[in-house]
């Protein structure tokens, strides 16, 4: 028999007995050592990636969320209560340093695109015939792309400057090359939200270029990994 | 490798629920804690690539003989 | 508990956007790369390999390419060793693609996310 984690808790009352998980199973709590995971049953050994099941993975996490900040599972952590437990007793000053980091916030999402100026193809594959035009349509695509870099780098630079002193930590995924520019994950104590979302909206008046999507409160999916601190301490990858 | 999720049909009241569910698909997926356990390569302390241990389960060692398996099919 | 009940969050996380039909279009990609079910099959395997091989050897290549324009703007390469070294590059790719294809990759699929070294290359 296995279990479906959704996430962990330090708070064991944040919990409501109604909750319910994927396929309508009755989430219960795990009470391990002195923290606590929302789990499910489940009688398989796959769990499929539907919308109804990542809108209930994301449900469950949610229910707590008004009381206590939960560390989040990855969508689709199926393990026995024997994995569970192992993992939890070995990582537990990690975890501990996790929750004290997320504790009393939520996240907040950003994702920017901008438009990309059409590509100037110089010439056709089918010119490109010798070694040497080759790698000068190469140098053509890297100067481009140098260029998209930098202006990537300039709004990742001008989104810190903007939440910067609301917030107590970030994940940022810049794609240059692509339309979808910029992905960030604000970690944004609780009182500071209404502050936070005055700034963001202040921010995108600035930038009319640019195409913002604004998410959340979320809980802290992007900040409950601890691969890094395990990483660091062991020395292994 | 298809995906299982609906069609999304494009019209007024579709478009902001696909959108929550990305959203949240995007939050859900590939963020959070894992257990299962996960390959980071790194070469000189930067990490290059990120690897789920449900799809890799043997060494690399083997990509010859994946490889020599396909020429012969 | 820790928060005062006078101040709880919504029951949704908010979404909010002027463009929500760009924004689903480029969150689509999220979906198109995820196996269907979460799952060990032989298939996924050898894929999962090759495409770890091939993301491995498309990333140095990429590299050379960087590393071959430079050398050519510095000036220290003759045009005869621009050419071949151009040739070569130019096989590399091809005999990539043709990995690609009888893998059954796509660009897409070996799209690297490569973190802070991206900012390197």
């Amino acid at each position: 028999m296995k279990l479906y984690a959704y996430c962990l808790v330090e708070d064991p009352d944040a919990f409501d007995a109604s909750t319910r998980g994927i396929s309508g199973a009755t989430v219960r709590l795990l009470q391990i050592d002195e923290l606590a995971v929302l789990v499910t049953d489940f009688n398989a050994d796959t769990i499929a990636v539907t919308r109804e099941n990542a809108l209930d993975h994301a449900a469950v996490v949610r229910s707590v969320l008004d009381r206590t900040t939960p560390l989040p599972f990855r969508f689709g952590t199926l393990v026995t209560e024997q994995q569970l437990r192992s993992y939890i007793s070995a990582r537990k000053p990690a975890l501990q340093t996790r929750f004290a980091h997320v504790r009393g916030c939520v996240e907040m999402s950003v994702k920017v695109i901008r438009e990309l100026s059409d590509e100037i193809k110089t010439q056709s594959r089918d010119e490109i015939t010798t070694g040497t035009s080759f790698l000068e349509e190469k140098r053509r695509e890297i100067l481009g792309s140098e260029q998209k870099t930098a202006e990537a780098r300039e709004i990742e630079t001008w989104l810190h400057e903007q939440v910067g002193g609301l917030i107590r930590d970030e994940q940022v995924t810049i794609r240059p090359s692509e339309k979808l520019v910029l992905a960030a994950a604000h970690l944004v104590e609780r009182d500071k939200i209404g502050q936070y979302k005055e700034k963001t909206a202040a921010a995108r008046k600035n930038r009319p270029e640019l195409h913002f999507l604004f998410s959340g409160p979320w809980p802290p999916y992007s900040f409950a990994n601890i691969e890094l601190e395990f990483k660091t301490q062991f020395g292994v990858s | 490798m298809s995906s299982s999720f609906d069609q999304i049909i494009v019209s007024e009241e579709w478009e902001s629920t696909d959108l929550s569910m990305l959203e949240t698909l995007d939050h859900v997926l590939n963020r959070g804690l894992v257990i299962a356990g996960e390959i980071t390569i790194s070469v000189a302390d930067i990490d290059l690539i990120f690897v789920g241990l449900n799809v890799l389960v043997s060494s690399v060692e083997t990509a010859n003989e994946v490889l020599r398996k396909r020429q012969t099919e | 508990m820790e928060f005062s009940p006078e101040n709880p969050l919504t029951a949704e996380p908010e979404i909010e956007t002027a463009h929500a039909e760009e924004f689903v279009e480029q969150l689509r990609c999220v979906t198109d790369t995820l196996p269907s079910r979460i799952n060990i099959d032989a298939q996924s395997v050898e894929q999962g390999l090759a495409k770890l091989v091939l993301t491995l050897i498309e990333f140095i290549r990429r590299l050379l390419e960087k590393q071959a324009v430079r050398r050519m703007e510095g000036g220290d390469l003759s045009p005869e060793q621009i050419e071949e070294l151009g040739l070569a590059l130019m096989k590399l790719e091809s005999k990539l693609q043709e990995l690609k294809t009888q893998f059954e990759l796509t660009d897409e699929d070996l799209n690297l996310d490569l973190g802070p070294i991206g900012r390197l290359i």
